[in-house]
């Protein structure tokens, strides 16, 4: 088990979340890389269905920030 | 070109190359330890030896420095060839066993022990650093002595000025033989050569000759430092050149003097930050944790020298208390000459504070010396006051000394409170909120300029018009025209665009170019054909990230007809390379694997609208900043997660469409709404811009608050200048003045607003595209101080009526007392109201002109005569007048006892009660905004809970709403005194320009659409929409009466109704539930 790694959806919003993802990349903070990020336009946008999707489709976790 | 065989594999290069070089080409791995792409090969290591068959017999060469010739066969993998390397490795093992280089390699080629006599040097003779001083043009290294004896020293063991501890030689050493440290033993210390600081880290990290000034510098390019960069020192070096890609440098570009022909000149060249050093008492020169400001601010910083962890720098220890000192470089003529108050300190420091508490958590002991705490800004006064619950202390007392605690790094403090104790205090760190200042070569500038300065050295204006300077046709805006905060410097930059754009009106849009609009080309039906540009950006993304393999990946996805990557996919001439791609390969869908969407998106767009491809039909996924950037140590998991990226991205572009822009015409057309001083200025800049302009006023006559005021605190008379400006108001052709007029409806959108005047019983209709809110605010009738009582106690603009009208009364006054903060920084009205301080220092002193002999008291909390104001603060205590403080527990009692009205307070030097019998009493009452709600439902624009209006952003869009096309200024934003409500006024004229000048916009693609079909009319949409952008269909409407729709004028594209609809009626164009699942498939 411990060669396990997490795949974890991530959905961010697209004018605060997903801006901070960019900036970690500019200050080269180093994180575990197990997340895709889709993003979205607002958290507003965020559906249950796609919380849903996600884990049917494999996700281990999800993510939603905004 | 040569053609020879490596590995057996045809290959090429050219004349003069070495094998090496050739390899590296073809993805071929030699070893080598003296190996420098930049330097001449020298074959010193040895274990780049390859075996080479020239046709007759086979031997053994080193391909660094073996040069290529026709016809060669050469085998880089034969077990010969990793004999002899082991054999290379063992000796090299055997004279460095230490050096982990060696031992990597060692485990590498299967040695466990070298078998020969272990030696202890750590220098394997490669002569890189012999090589690359030579290069650097100091030839202060050789390796001297023979066979055995060789070693790499400086000529006869002398340290000489050849040397210049440039550092070149450490750089390349690849055991560790020659390091940093050595050579400032060595070296430095006789030649006091010292790292490079970098500024943006204020000095407290060193920096490269080449750098980036700061991660997000615009443009984003590095640049050359001439000063430090050895190639301008000695002609040699250029090491960069052979690593820039692009072939991008060039040392012998020069300094171009360009000239231009402009109509109009604005100053923006801010300040510089007071250097403390010559403080002998604070000992910045010399204790490590006393430290400024701006290096504060870069240690709180996540991309600072401490990665965001709050240490202090003598020891890196988490400091346990913290102090900042005020007023280090403001207000204070004793030790220097700075005048005035710098503005922003208190604020900064406060921040800081909070700031600090949150990185080392609560326990951290924060405390501010201050003289003031002047929070005068907009909600300001709020963070002060939370500041205080958070546990930061505020300390009312002037710091004289820092002393250093002997043995220890820590910091002792004496200060006097104002009962008269002597406290002493120890802290780990201090902190000194140094001012702004001018720095001389701006004041040199405004001499060749010919412009004035003010004795304070900043530039100098009138009150009216706040961004003009002395010369006609320049214009000043931020901390040059006087130290000032973010949002009032973006106010005043928009002002000064503003009063350029008033004087060049005539010339605008007459050097502008018209781009072409290609015919957009109709793929709708058509099959996806899909185009991937995976980027390198340099060694960005391409040094951790295997682009090449993401590459090929993406070429198997469904319906990917065009793969490439990219060295940099946003550069110009990719962009026409990529508009010939699209065109060839008929593609019509385009992914670019690169950096931010938030960025470079508007870029790729345009690229595909300049083919006449829907620029809706692209997706960007972001491989760098969310991937090669934050994975550099997993190569290979970067890449697996670019290419999940990319599969991501493909599947979603794949079930794009292409979206419609509605165009909108803007209405040429401004309203302003409320004529006062900040609405006339406002309307004023509209008219002089060349826009017809409607000016509203609920009373019968323009001027506002002015109306009743005496004089600026720069002595200028407000009636004259009033007078003057409602002439040029009245005066101006495209200005038609509403008086008696309130708005009675809003309709419409920006650009396309109508509204209905009402007017004494009439109503008339009006088409504008933009409005602006100035509404003002007004003086807030006291509730307590006996206020109404007595003719004696007056507010302030009550006695400003009395030194406009000349009152007699104010002849004869023996005393007058000034009470302060009435209404304001109460906890029903927690803000301060920025201008009373000024305007009882400035009244005070007026009365005190009149009566040279009377007493004159100004009872205060703070007093915040920010800015240059200071210098009226000073005036004012030389004149006699005294300032005694109250708190808010303990306040000023106001009693009339037989006839005869007393103020009693307790003075804070002497701790006593004082009673002060008066002939006047001003009440420095609040600014009050009326809470105009039904101006703030037409416009959909929000209130705060003071009642002023929400900008669309504190720092960045004071003068604007988030709502599009309408925007704000004056006193309805915060109370502010006139020269900043004009600067505002025009900067809302100036925002608004911006949109008018456009004349046509483009809605955003990308928003919500109902289907009528499915929706059940529950409103759900219209009542959860921040923007109001869906309505029901009106009932009498042919086509789906009754049913939702959006309007895409108003629709921003959150997505919220159509999560929230419950007959998912509602889709997201660019971010429908199809592409959004698609991507969750594809994860």
């Amino acid at each position: 088990m411990s060669e396990w790694e997490p795949k974890i959806a991530a959905f961010l919003c697209n004018w605060c979340s997903y801006g901070a993802a960019d900036l970690a990349g500019v200050s080269r903070l180093q994180y575990p890389p197990n997340i895709r990020v889709i993003r979205i336009p607002c958290t507003g946008r965020m559906s249950p269905k796609f919380i849903l999707s996600a884990f049917r489709n494999g996700a281990d976790g999800v993510w939603v920030s905004g | 070109m040569i053609t020879f065989k490596l590995n057996g594999k045809e290959v090429q290069g050219e004349e003069g190359q070495y094998i090496l070089q050739v390899a590296e080409k073809y993805g071929v791995e030699i070893p080598t330890m003296c190996h420098h792409k930049a330097l001449e090969p020298a074959g010193m290591c040895r274990l780049c030896t390859v075996e080479m068959f020239d046709g007759r017999r086979s031997r053994f060469v080193t391909a660094c420095n073996y040069p290529i010739w026709e016809g060669m066969q050469i085998f880089t993998d034969t077990e010969e060839v990793h004999k002899g390397r082991k054999l290379i490795v063992e000796m090299l093992l055997a004279r460095c066993p230490e050096v982990p280089m060696l031992q990597d390699l060692a485990k590498k080629y299967g040695i466990e022990k070298s078998r020969f006599k272990a030696e202890d040097d750590d220098c394997i003779l490669c002569g890189l650093c012999v090589r690359m001083c030579q290069r650097m043009g100091n030839n202060a290294i050789e390796l001297t002595g023979r066979g055995i004896e060789m070693v790499v020293d400086t000529p006869f063991h002398v340290q000489t000025d050849f040397c210049v501890a440039c550092g070149a030689c450490a750089s390349v050493c690849p055991t560790g033989h020659i390091t940093l440290e050595k050579i400032n033993q060595n070296v430095t210390s006789r030649k006091n050569v010292r790292k490079i600081p970098s500024e943006y880290d204020m000095g407290l990290k060193g920096r490269k000759p080449i750098f980036v000034p700061y991660a997000q510098a615009v443009p984003n390019t590095p640049a050359i430092d001439r000063d430090t960069c050895m190639h301008f020192k000695t002609g040699g070096c250029k090491v960069c050149t052979e690593f820039c890609g692009v072939n991008a440098i060039k040392h012998d570009m020069e300094d171009e003097i360009l000239e231009l022909d402009v109509g109009s000149i604005i100053l923006a060249t801010g300040f510089e930050p007071f250097d403390p050093s010559k403080f002998d008492n604070y000992g910045y020169a010399k204790h490590p944790n006393v430290v400024t400001a701006m290096e504060f601010e870069r240690i709180l910083s996540a991309s600072g020298p401490t990665m965001g962890h709050l240490v202090r720098s003598s020891d890196h220890k988490e400091p346990k208390k913290i102090a900042w000192f005020q007023c280090v470089g403001s207000r204070d003529i004793n030790r220097c000459d700075n005048a005035h108050c710098s503005s922003v300190c208190c604020m900064y420091a406060i921040k800081e504070s909070i700031i600090a508490k949150e990185h080392s958590g609560d326990d951290l002991d924060c405390a501010v010396f201050y003289m003031d705490i002047r929070t005068h800004g907009k909600d300001f006064e709020r963070y002060y006051e939370r500041a205080k619950t958070q546990g930061v202390r505020f300390v009312r007392s002037r710091v004289h000394t820092i002393n250093p605690v002997p043995e220890t790094d820590d910091l002792e403090v004496r200060y006097v409170l104002d009962s008269g104790e002597l406290v002493k205090e120890t802290f780990d760190m201090i902190v000194l909120s140094i001012g702004l200042q001018t720095p001389p070569e701006l004041i040199q500038l405004a001499n060749d300029l010919n412009i004035d300065l003010t004795t304070g050295n900043f530039c100098k204006t009138d009150t009216f018009s706040p961004v003009q300077t002395s010369r006609e046709g320049i214009f000043v805006c931020g901390a040059f025209q006087g130290p000032k905060d973010i949002p009032q410097s973006v106010v005043d930059s928009s002002a000064a665009a503003s009063a350029a754009g008033e004087m060049l009106s005539p010339a605008r849009n007459t050097l502008t170019k018209i781009k072409e609009v290609v015919p957009e080309v109709n793929v709708i039906g058509e099959r996806p054909r899909i185009g991937v540009f995976v980027c390198n950006c340099g060694i960005n993304i391409g040094g951790v990230v295997n682009v090449p393999g993401v590459r090929d990946y993406a070429k198997t996805l469904p319906y990917v007809e065009y793969v490439t990557d990219n060295m940099y996919t946003c550069s110009q001439d990719t962009q026409e390379v990529m508009k010939d791609i699209i065109t060839k390969n008929r593609l019509n869908r385009i992914v670019v694997a690169a950096c931010s969407p938030k960025t470079h998106e508007p870029l790729f767009r345009e690229t595909l609208a300049d083919t006449g491809l829907n620029k809706y039909l692209f997706e960007m996924t972001n491989i760098r900043n969310q991937n090669s950037w934050v994975h550099k140590n997993n190569p290979d998991i970067a890449t697996q997660k670019a290419k999940d990226l990319v599969r991501m991205a493909v599947t979603k572009v794949a079930l794009k469409e292409p979206l419609p822009e509605a165009e909108l015409s803007i209405g040429q057309t401004a309203m302003v709404i409320g004529g006062g001083i900040t609405g006339m200025s406002t309307a004023l800049s509209f008219a002089r811009q060349g826009y017809e302009t409607h000016l509203i006023e609920n009373t019968d006559r323009l001027g506002g608050n002015a109306l009743t005021l005496y004089k600026t605190w720069k002595g200028e008379n407000i009636q004259e200048k009033l007078k003057g400006l409602i002439d040029q108001v009245s005066r101006e052709e495209n200005l038609k003045i509403h008086l008696n007029t309130t708005l009675a409806s809003v309709e419409g959108f920006v650009g396309n607003f109508k509204s209905t005047l009402a007017s004494q019983g009439k109503e008339d209709v009006i088409e504008y595209g933009v409005a602006v809110i100035a509404t003002g605010a007004s003086e807030f009738k006291p509730v307590e101080y006996m206020y109404g009582k007595d003719p004696r106690i007056v507010t302030s603009q009550e006695l400003d009526r009395k030194l406009i009208g000349n009152d007699p009364v104010l002849n004869s006054l023996n005393t007058a007392v000034f009470i302060q903060c009435v209404g304001s920084r109460e906890p029903e009205r927690p803000y301060c109201s920025r201008v009373c301080c000024t305007h009882s220092v400035d009244s005070a002193l007026e009365l005190k002109r009149r009566n040279p002999g009377m007493n004159v008291y100004i009872l205060n909390r703070d007093i915040r005569t920010y800015g240059e104001r200071e210098t009226l603060y000073k005036e004012a205590r030389e004149a006699g007048i005294i300032f005694i403080r109250f708190t808010r527990e303990n306040k000023p009692v106001v009693a009339i006892e037989d006839g005869v009205v007393k103020v009693k307070v307790t003075d804070h030097i002497l701790g006593m009660p004082l009673e002060i019998e008066t002939d006047l009493v001003n009440l420095a009452s609040a600014v009050i905004p009326p809470r105009d709600e039904k101006l703030a439902q037409f416009f959909k624009v929000p209130l705060n809970d003071d009642g002023f209006f929400v900008e669309r952003h504190a720092k960045l869009g004071p003068s604007e709403f988030a709502t599009d096309g309408v925007f704000l200024a004056g006193l309805a934003h915060y109370p502010k005194p006139i020269d900043e409500s004009i600067a505002q006024g025009m900067a809302a004229a100036s925002r608004a320009v911006t949109l008018l000048a456009q004349k046509t916009i483009h809605t955003n693609g990308e928003i919500a659409k109902v289907n009528p079909a499915l929706c059940s009319s529950c409103g759900v949409c219209i009542s959860i929409c921040p923007y109001k952008a869906p309505s029901f269909i009106p009932d009498d409407a042919r086509f789906f009466p009754g049913k939702a729709e959006i309007n895409p004028a108003l629709c921003k594209g959150c997505g919220l109704c159509v999560a929230s609809c419950r007959s998912g009626a509602i889709g997201l164009k660019g971010f429908d539930n199809d592409q959004i699942f698609a991507m969750i498939e594809a994860i």
